[in-house]
């Protein structure tokens, strides 16, 4: 998918100003609440006019000032998926899944009902009305019915943010299984660099209304650790854990991570800041710290006021933060080994 | 039978014209309400304002004015002559017309309400999905504004059942053509029948009353809706 677009849209006193090129299946648009994102998000599925400029998706124009161009919503084929799920309350779970198919024109229908509903679980609640499901499976029948439209293009704005904690990150699979199994490139937009590092390849940044950059996901996040009240954010694959003196023993990299318990006894991906991560020259003799894992330094980047280090855990990676005095003191630099100590407790399951 | 076949006649003609002006105003109501609850234009306050008076003016006031343009001079009036209609004062169908007018805050507000609470994201879902503004509207607007269909048709409905002043002025007395049921009251009363004034008295208060006891406990929960 390809998509370029020249916009400017006033609202009062706000003005979304954009030139953007994007190409790929996956892309974000990150950026604080007021940055423009939503404002974007309506002017690429047509809910509202831009003043100005241009909209092109994979080459034609969905919006052009200059030529007098403006497809209405309805025949834009760009499906949206909302905050709120937005599912219509007259109908049934099945009716609103075919809400979009049945408007679709027959020779653009690619996905079937069946394989949607098999794919996001939610089979046995077909003849449900919406109002007796959960905000879990709301999000999921919303997500199948824009997919079942068959978009050229399918928008996410913020569909995780009204979710609970525990609930969001288990949508996200949902999320980009639909998207490669159905072929169905998206814009993925959110607040959340976490959301963005799971779901996009490549990420617009917009700050008050301009773009500030167009980078990969990763890259993001290494930029905004010395300014981020998190840090940078490490998301650790861990197997399934096997219970070790009250604590809970997690596969990782060729060795073994210890996390307290609560932290389930399934598999998953795990959060790790890169502010709970403590380096030390020399291994320490004692220590409270359950984990003590020995690495060598690949890389340093400066990020605001502190020194991000990539590290090589026995082959995976692990980002840790110290500020540039402590970097100098123990002397880190590329090549070097270090320990890297992390409570049981620092972990957090997404 | 307790009433007299005047009172009967009165009263089936009450019913018919309410039931006539209710379908209309179903039928111009409904447009007027969906733009005054979607639209930003400047226009919306005085038509909105346009649209209440009747719930403010005395109905000699509005009888009045129609009945200027309804009459011979009028440009109603005009119009309907010159289709070979004739004027419209003193005939059913201009009390039709009148009630039309005096009944329209009462079909216009429950709608606009309802349609103001639907709120912009269904239907901006169901045009991304795919819907035509039309079919959006027909498939998801008026199912959810169902409620408020029902409340603003009886309200109607009841609304015109009750109308005098206008009737009085438009329509005059004429037995099977404008004697509706509150215009047989007075006669009666004028003619000092108060037996008969009562009982047909009641048959409107208790109409009314259960026109209103259905309305409060039907309704479905606005938060529903």
């Amino acid at each position: 998918m390809e998509l370029q677009l020249t916009l400017r849209k006033q609202q009062g006193e706000f003005t979304l100003e954009l030139d953007l090129q994007a190409s790929g299946e996956r892309i974000g648009i990150f950026g604080p609440s007021g940055s423009g994102k939503s404002t974007l998000v309506s002017c690429l599925a047509g809910l509202i006019t831009p003043d100005s400029g241009q909209i092109l998706l994979d080459g034609q124009p969905i919006f052009d000032s200059s030529r007098r161009i403006n497809l209405p919503s309805h025949q834009r084929r760009i499906a949206l998926v909302f905050q709120q799920h937005g599912l219509f309350p007259h109908l049934t779970v099945r009716k609103n899944l075919l809400y979009g198919y049945q408007r679709c024109p027959a020779t653009e229908r690619r996905i079937e009902l069946a394989e949607v509903a098999e794919v996001l679980e939610i089979t046995d609640l077909l003849e449900q009305m919406p109002e007796t499901l959960s905000g879990g499976q709301s999000q999921r029948v919303a997500l199948g019915r824009a997919i079942l439209a068959s978009p050229r293009l399918l928008l996410m704005d913020e569909p995780l943010s009204a979710l609970d904690d525990d609930l969001r990150y288990r949508i996200i699979p949902y999320l980009n299984l639909v998207s490669e199994r159905f072929r169905i490139p998206f814009v993925f937009i959110s607040h959340s660099l976490v959301e963005m590092r799971l779901m996009a390849d490549q990420v617009a940044v917009l700050e008050k209304g301009q773009l500030a950059g167009l980078v990969v996901p990763e890259e993001l996040a290494r930029q905004r650790m010395g300014q981020s009240s998190t840090g940078y954010i490490n998301l650790l694959e861990l197997g399934i854990p096997q219970e070790q003196q009250g604590l809970l023993a997690f596969p990782w990299a060729g060795r073994e991570l210890l996390l307290s318990g609560g932290a389930g006894t399934e598999s998953g991906t795990f959060e790790l800041s890169s502010k709970d991560i403590i380096l030390c020259k020399r291994h320490p003799d004692a220590i409270s710290a359950r984990n003590l894992l020995p690495c060598m330094v690949r890389s340093l980047f400066e990020s605001g006021k502190k020194t991000g280090i990539e590290l090589d855990c026995n082959g995976s990676t692990l980002v840790a933060e110290v500020v540039p005095a402590a970097a100098q003191e123990l002397q880190i630099t590329p090549g070097s080994t270090v320990w890297a100590a992390i409570k049981a407790s620092a972990f957090r399951r997404l | 039978m307790l009433l007299d076949p005047a009172d009967l006649q009165a009263i089936w003609l009450t019913v018919r014209l309410a039931a006539i002006v209710t379908v209309i105003l179903l039928l111009v109501g409904t447009p007027v309400a969906w733009w005054l609850a979607r639209t930003g234009s400047w226009a919306k306050g005085p038509v909105g304002a346009m649209v209440s008076l009747p719930l403010v003016l005395p109905p000699s006031v509005l009888g009045f004015y129609l009945l200027l343009a309804m009459g011979p001079h009028g440009p109603l009036g005009w119009l309907t002559t010159s289709l070979g209609i004739g004027p419209l004062p003193f005939t059913f169908w201009g009390l039709v017309l009148a009630s039309v007018f005096y009944s329209l805050p009462f079909m216009v507000q429950p709608l606009q309400n309802s349609f103001e609470a639907i709120g912009e994201r269904p239907l901006q879902v169901a045009a991304t999905l795919g819907a035509s503004p039309l079919n959006a509207f027909f498939t998801v607007a008026l199912p959810l504004a169902k409620p408020g269909f029902l409340t603003a048709s009886i309200m109607t409905f009841a609304h015109t059942v009750g109308e005098f002043g206008v009737v009085l002025m438009i329509g005059g007395n004429i037995p099977g053509v404008s004697r509706v049921a509150s215009v047989q009251i007075y006669d009666h009363v004028e003619a000092l029948e108060y037996g008969q004034a009562h009982r047909l008295a009641a048959v409107l208060l208790i109409f009314s009353f259960l026109v209103l006891l259905g309305l409060y406990a039907w309704r479905p929960n606005p938060k529903k809706g």
